[in-house]
């Protein structure tokens, strides 16, 4: 096997949004122009060490994410160029902000080789926006979004429920004027409150702020409700995409197909041998490796700009195969009997029949067509159902 | 004959009323005898436990011997051992005291006597000490000394003249009260060419040297070697060492008449060893034992349960390690339909379970569950028979049961005038009746109730310290049985009772208790898959209700990257979670729901 997906991550934005926990710097100006210099080189020649190791040659879908890829403008079209001189993917994609986002830019991507835009939305109301410290509002979302279709991406459009703020009938508002703009592809998050982060800090002192799950389940009913009748399918717990549509990269993360991280705090999944194999690229984990006789799968994230520290996961055959049960259970067409019969295998039968029952039995999951797929409820606590199959990763 | 010279030694407890400073004063004097130099100090060194330094009480008595040059030229060697100030440990305060000659007794210069001052200053009169009265706390601005004096004089009929003002704080006056030790209190008598004859005072079990003693020597003397019997448990061990805490444990040649120190026994079962029991000669015993100490009644009843099943057994070699140093820890087997196999414990009191349990928890690494408190009801059923019930599943049917009775105390309250208004209201309130009020002083006043021991062990000291701005203080003993009209409260979840959430209850506090029971569990119980309706019922009459709601949603949609890692952690996270809760039948109830009967505000 070859790896086929590769994420790169652009850590940068204009200002960090206020539910935010991931690793982005929010920089303007002079500051961020710095920051871009001294980065890129570092991304480039990661890029190129392992287009040189053959690493890149099989590529068939690239994320860039970040972060907000699109404040680096004019250079995202050379981030591009340069993980096209390795490979030639089917499915490019980057991650734009409305407000970076402009004609120039989406025609400059679309001459590199980027095949598909998936905006940060997130609402079409200006005070929700504001609220968790968007940059843009109703009007300039829209408008990057029409040039993302007019620069022929194929476009999704990322949205939260769950805001300070938003109500139900505000939710199918935004719902509504998306549905309207006919993307290709809308992702529905709910809020969550991640430690640490401003808004989290806010919720502290006062408790309105904290996201009603309530709320969130009726806003994620009403998007399947909603995006079904408009002719989106849900694939995956949080995707919808018309036919033909669907994000080929995410599917790789919930397929346990291996992938590249690429860029300060990417995370990258590997089998033990494809580890081994660049292993000269990835510092410390031949040592681990050694150290550990029974790993089959490599998860690692890189820790700073230049690769010299990685963290490492390294996971049993029977960790991996809890893992993509796990991961199975997010998509709708869910885990196909071979599939379960195989992690039977590694992990034992008796085990995974059970899991299977006392998910069919807590109404989380149900049989189909020889596959086992989430239910309505199992959407919706999908913790509960990924959690039983987890559990499979522990032998006690 | 070789008569040991022990008019240089002084054996003395801190006692005082809790917060009055014991510990500050004891980590002064250990800091200006150099027995700890400066730079080592943690504060509050003798209390020893991470329990007694995160809450900053003393649970556990505790001996030091530290060497003190005094301004005669003479060296003295004095044996400190700190004591609890918390109602429930006064019997660990009796324990101590039977080791001393003398006590000091503290009293905080700006809150004056207060009713634990009161009983144990009675303690340490009764135990025939000398008592050093020391006025603490005098660097706070709000200090007056004078009158704390007048009130030792006045309320507890104790000379005053010689008070020493210190500062644990400062530590100010601490060598005034040094000298005062070397003067007021009186040096041991006894006879060390005599047979053996020590007091256990406290043990602890060690798992490399087995039991290791704290002994109080009345006459004769132990070294390594000795062949010495306990002459109430009647077994026989060689002394393996003996040594003093300075506070760090130094080992030493003898251990001799009037003084105190370690005897390291090595005895492996923890139970072998019996605080209060007489040390002896094996070969050459003294004529009769020391009077021992009176047995700790347990007040308070709980369940403990482990929350894994497996961790049974685990949970009973804990209790019995714990019992050689706690010996009023009392415990019998417990079933429970909703949490399977554990212990019903008695505890001297609300504090003592706490501690006992996070003891439980933290040194022998259980997970465990503790049941609502009970008392011990005195249970007279139709056929004539009386049955102690100490468990509300152990309560017959109604039907069967005659009548009730339950503990009463009398309870003393020391409180200023204006406040006995707030006192008598929350004494109404759980069902106390006043029999006394005596002026003490112009700011102070004495409340005397009965009160049921039910009604104190729930809220009561915590509504009395905030209805009177902190200033109430509170003390009691055992009274009498009389007869009340109890009935057994049932909670169910579900649908189906869960025996471990049932409590006995007045019938006149039944619906509020109830009520205010299903609100608190309501909180308390996370929202699960399915709807979880909570009910109180009396027999098979439901009286109060509440539901916890369905959860809706539960997911990490964010594909954060690609990177799985972190969306594995925190479903790992949740489970942890969930390992702290126990299922009931089809519900996940954590820990603290078992004890909501605490947090019920009325």
């Amino acid at each position: 096997m070859s790896v086929s997906a590769l994420y790169l991550h652009i850590p940068f934005c204009h200002a960090k949004c206020a539910y935010c926990d991931f690793d982005s710097c929010g920089l303007t100006g002079a500051a961020l122009d710095g920051a871009i210099a001294s980065y890129l080189p570092q991304l480039f020649e990661r890029i190129d060490a392992f287009g040189r190791t053959g690493a890149l040659d099989h590529i068939e879908t690239v994320y860039v994410g970040g972060g907000t890829p699109s404040v680096l403008g004019r250079s995202l079209v050379d981030v591009v160029a340069r993980v096209r001189t390795w490979c030639d993917p089917v499915e490019m994609t980057c991650e734009v902000n409305p407000e970076s986002f402009d004609m120039p830019l989406a025609e400059g991507l679309a001459r590199a080789g980027v095949t598909r835009i998936s905006c940060g939305v997130q609402s079409l109301h200006d005070d929700e926006l504001a609220e968790i410290g968007r940059l843009h509002t109703r009007a300039t979302a829209l408008e990057a979004l029409r040039c993302a279709r007019a620069a022929g991406f194929d476009v999704s459009c990322d949205l939260m429920c769950g805001l300070p703020g938003q109500t139900y009938e505000s939710w199918l508002e935004t719902l509504q004027g998306i549905i309207a703009e006919e993307p290709d592809h809308v992702s529905v998050y709910p809020l969550t409150l991640e430690a640490g982060t401003p808004l989290a800090q806010r919720a502290v002192r006062d408790g309105s702020l904290m996201p009603d799950e309530d709320l969130q389940a009726d806003c994620m009913e009403a998007a399947e409700r909603r995006l079904g009748r408009a002719g989106y399918a849900r694939y995956e717990v949080a995707s919808y995409a018309r036919p033909g549509h669907a994000c080929m990269h995410n599917q790789a993360y919930w397929t346990g197909r291996s992938y590249l991280g690429i860029g300060r705090s990417a995370a990258g999944m590997l089998s033990r041998s494809e580890a081994t194999r660049y292993a000269a690229l990835l510092p410390g984990l031949s040592e681990q490796l050694d150290a550990s006789w029974d790993a089959a799968r490599v998860r690692f994230v890189q820790l700073d700009d230049a690769a010299e520290h990685v963290a490492y996961e390294l996971l049993t055959a029977r960790e991996a195969a809890a893992e993509d049960l796990m991961l199975g259970m997010r998509r709708s067409c869910g885990v196909h009997a071979s599939d379960i019969a195989h992690a039977a295998h590694v992990i034992g039968e008796d085990a995974v029949d059970e899991v299977a029952r006392i998910a069919c039995r807590r109404g989380l999951a149900r049989w189909c067509d020889a596959r086992l797929v989430p239910t309505e409820q199992g959407w919706l606590l999908g913790n509960e159902l990924y959690g039983l199959m987890w559990d499979l990763a522990d032998p006690a | 004959m070789n008569t040991q010279d022990t008019s240089h030694i002084r054996n003395f407890s801190i006692v005082a009323h809790i917060d009055h400073g014991k510990s500050t004063i004891s980590d002064r004097i250990l800091e200006l005898t150099h027995t700890v130099e400066e730079r080592d100090m943690a504060s509050q060194l003798l209390d020893s436990m991470d329990i007694e330094r995160e809450r900053g009480i003393t649970i556990k008595s505790n001996a030091v011997r530290v060497m003190y040059e005094a301004d005669d030229g003479d060296t003295y060697q004095f044996n400190l051992i700190d004591t609890p100030g918390h109602v429930d440990f006064t019997y660990e305060v009796s324990r101590s005291l039977a080791a001393c000659e003398g006590a000091v007794l503290v009293v905080d210069a700006t809150q004056g006597v207060e009713a634990q001052t009161v009983s144990n200053a009675n303690l340490a009169m009764n135990a025939n000490l000398d008592i050093v009265p020391a006025i603490n706390k005098i660097d706070l601005p709000s200090a007056h000394p004078e009158e704390v004096k007048t009130e030792i004089e006045d309320e507890l009929a104790i000379p005053a003249d010689d008070a020493v003002c210190v500062s644990g704080k400062t530590g100010e006056g601490i060598h005034d009260l040094l000298e005062a030790i070397v003067y007021l209190v009186s040096p041991p008598k006894g006879d060390a060419t005599a047979p053996l004859k020590a007091l256990i005072l406290d043990s602890y079990f060690d798992e490399y040297r087995g039991v290791v003693a704290t002994v109080r020597i009345f006459d004769g003397a132990i070294k390594k070697g000795d062949q010495l019997t306990m002459m109430q448990a009647g077994q026989s061990f060689l002394v393996d060492g003996v040594g003093v805490k300075r506070p760090a444990e130094v080992l030493l040649d003898e251990l001799t008449v009037g003084e105190v120190g370690f005897v390291v026994t090595g005895l492996k079962d923890p139970g072998a060893v019996r605080v209060g029991d007489t040390l002896t000669y094996r070969d050459r015993p003294c004529a009769e034992a020391l009077p021992g100490y009176r047995e700790a009644k347990p007040m308070v009843y709980t369940g403990i349960f482990p929350i894994d099943n497996k961790d049974y057994e685990s949970l009973r070699d804990a209790l019995e390690k714990l019992r050689v140093n706690d010996p009023s820890l009392v415990w019998s087997p417990e079933t429970s339909v909703a949490l399977g196999f554990g212990f019903r414990v008695g505890f001297l009191g609300l504090l003592h379970m706490e501690v006992v349990k996070e003891r439980l928890e933290r040194e022998f690494d259980l997970d465990l569950i503790a049941t609502s408190p009970s008392v011990d009801y005195h249970v007279y059923k139709t056929d004539g028979e009386m049955i102690c019930v100490r468990s509300p599943q152990d309560l017959p049917d109604v039907t069967r049961i005659d009548h009730i009775e339950e503990p009463y105390l009398k309870a003393k309250i020391i409180v200023p005038p204006a406040y006995t208004g707030a006192v008598m209201q929350l004494a109404i309130e759980h069902r106390a009746m006043m029999t006394d009020m005596i002026h003490l002083s112009e700011k102070s006043v004495e409340m005397r109730f009965d009160i049921p021991l039910a009604e104190l062990i729930l809220d009561f000291f915590d509504q009395l310290k905030s209805r009177t701005k902190g200033y109430a203080s509170l003390d009691y003993e055992f009274a009498d049985y009389r007869a009340s009209e109890l009935v057994k409260l049932d909670i169910l979840l579900s649908g189906d009772e869960v025996d471990a959430l049932s409590f006995i209850v007045h019938k006149d506090k039944a619906y509020p208790l109830a009520r205010g029971l299903c609100d608190k569990l309501k909180e308390i119980i996370p929202r699960q898959q399915f709807e979880v309706p909570i009910q109180g019922a009396i027999g098979n009459k439901i009286i109060a209700r509440s539901t916890v709601k369905a959860v809706r949603k539960d997911v990490l949609a964010k594909c954060y990257g690609g990177d799985i890692s972190r969306k594995r952690k925190l479903l790992e996270k949740q489970k942890e979670g969930k390992k702290r809760m126990k299922a009931v039948g089809s519900v996940e109830v954590p820990q603290e729901a078992f004890l909501a009967i605490l947090k019920v505000d009325e």
